[in-house]
């Protein structure tokens, strides 16, 4: 089926026709929403997240000039929204939070393999400075360029390379911390 | 931007793949290890989320920032003027629609021919009416006049009878008046002389009954 391009769904919903907007609402906000729910560790905050960002689009739509993609201008709205939320709540890595995330469907084994994968990388990368978590998020869970990511951190290229290479390093010993532990077990 | 920072943004642009990386990255501990590590965040991002995504109803949001209400628009004022217009057209271009037998035709006349033809057979045709209308109207005169003239004439006729026997009815009575007048005349003065000269036998004597021959 033909699928329309962001830009033509937006000029549609800016004259008015709701049935663009949910369809533009409906393609990325599962994005946004796991975004924040990675990012800031909670169902709650993920939907505020959420709803803030569509929020915050519904109102300046109309200030999208198609300079960069939709989806980066989008993410340059939520990673300033996830900031601040972050910052006016004294967000703390806390783990519980974490633990408090549901364990999905149930059953199969290897789902259960890989929940448990992924709550042991979330864990890992929760542990990092926030921007070191932000850029690795946009890089490869929003499979953003280095320019784009830049773009919309408002930072130099380089610096998001620094950064990114940074958490890498980060993340690399902890899985050695990670890997050293369960030998112990074993 | 070291040698091996250059293969690992190549493997991250697709420009290599995962064990060309792994390859020639595999001597430096550093590189591979972040290598690994950016694998297995790869992994992680391309697993599936089952996280339900709630539910948000956006609808309100947009509707009260972008939706305005929707005009009430009636295509009847501008169906009527397009009509009008198409009219108008019509009746001032040279084009003419015409009905006729079940068939609708258009054809382009020069309208002060039509309209000079057309008053020319209206003229003719009140030209005839006139003409008929005039014979008509002289027969009609010519037969009243006609028998208006019989009628005279039998009048007169009967008026000429009825004074001519008249005339000869007084004509009658006038001569038997003299006759009577004259009868009495000779009564009174010849015939006392008549008798006088000749036997009164000799003469015829009128009776009251006829003439006694003598």
């Amino acid at each position: 089926m033909f699928k329309r391009s962001d830009e033509s769904l937006i000029a549609k919903a800016l004259n008015g026709d709701q049935h663009a907007w949910q369809q533009l609402v409906n393609r990325h906000q599962s994005a946004l929403f796991y975004f924040g729910l990675r990012l800031l560790g909670s169902r709650e905050d993920a939907n505020d997240l959420l709803q803030d960002v569509l929020l915050v689009l519904c109102r300046n739509l109309g200030q999208y000039r198609g300079d960069s993609s939709f989806k980066s201008w989008l993410f340059g709205i939520a990673n300033y929204r996830a900031m601040d939320m972050l910052r006016r709540r004294k967000y703390s890595d806390n783990d519980d939070e974490l633990a408090e995330m549901p364990a999905d469907a149930p059953g199969m084994p290897e789902q259960l393999a890989n929940d448990r994968q992924q709550k042991q990388v979330q864990q890992q990368l929760r542990s990092l400075p926030l921007e070191q978590r932000l850029v690795l998020e946009l890089k490869f869970y929003q499979q953003f360029t280095f320019d784009e990511i830049a773009s919309q951190l408002a930072i130099s290229s380089n610096t998001v390379k620094s950064r990114f290479y940074a958490a890498l390093d980060k993340l690399r010993l902890q899985l050695e911390d990670d890997h050293v532990e369960q030998s112990a077990n074993f | 931007m070291s040698n091996n920072q250059q293969i690992f943004e190549d493997w991250l642009d697709g420009k290599i793949t995962a064990e060309q990386c792994a390859m020639q990255l595999q001597h430096d501990p550093q590189w591979y290890a972040r290598l690994q590590n950016t694998l297995a965040l790869q992994a992680d991002a391309k697993a599936p989320r089952f996280e339900p995504v709630p539910e948000f109803d956006s609808s309100a949001l947009f509707a009260k920032q972008w939706q305005r209400p929707k005009l009430q628009r009636s295509w009847w004022p501008q169906l009527s003027l397009a009509l009008s217009c198409a009219a108008m057209l019509i009746s001032l271009s040279p084009a003419k629609f015409q009905l006729q037998d079940g068939s609708l035709t258009l054809s382009w006349h020069n309208s002060q021919s039509e309209i000079n033809r057309a008053v020319g057979t209206a003229l003719l045709a009140y030209q005839k009416e006139q003409q008929q209308w005039l014979v008509q109207q002289l027969d009609t005169q010519q037969q009243s006049t006609n028998s208006q003239l019989v009628l005279l004439k039998d009048y007169l006729q009967d008026e000429l009878k009825r004074d001519q026997r008249s005339d000869m009815l007084q004509l009658v009575e006038y001569l038997n008046q003299q006759r009577q007048a004259d009868w009495q005349y000779w009564q009174e003065n010849y015939q006392p002389m008549q008798a006088g000269y000749r036997p009164a036998s000799s003469y015829y004597s009128p009776t009251n009954t006829g003439v006694v021959k003598p």
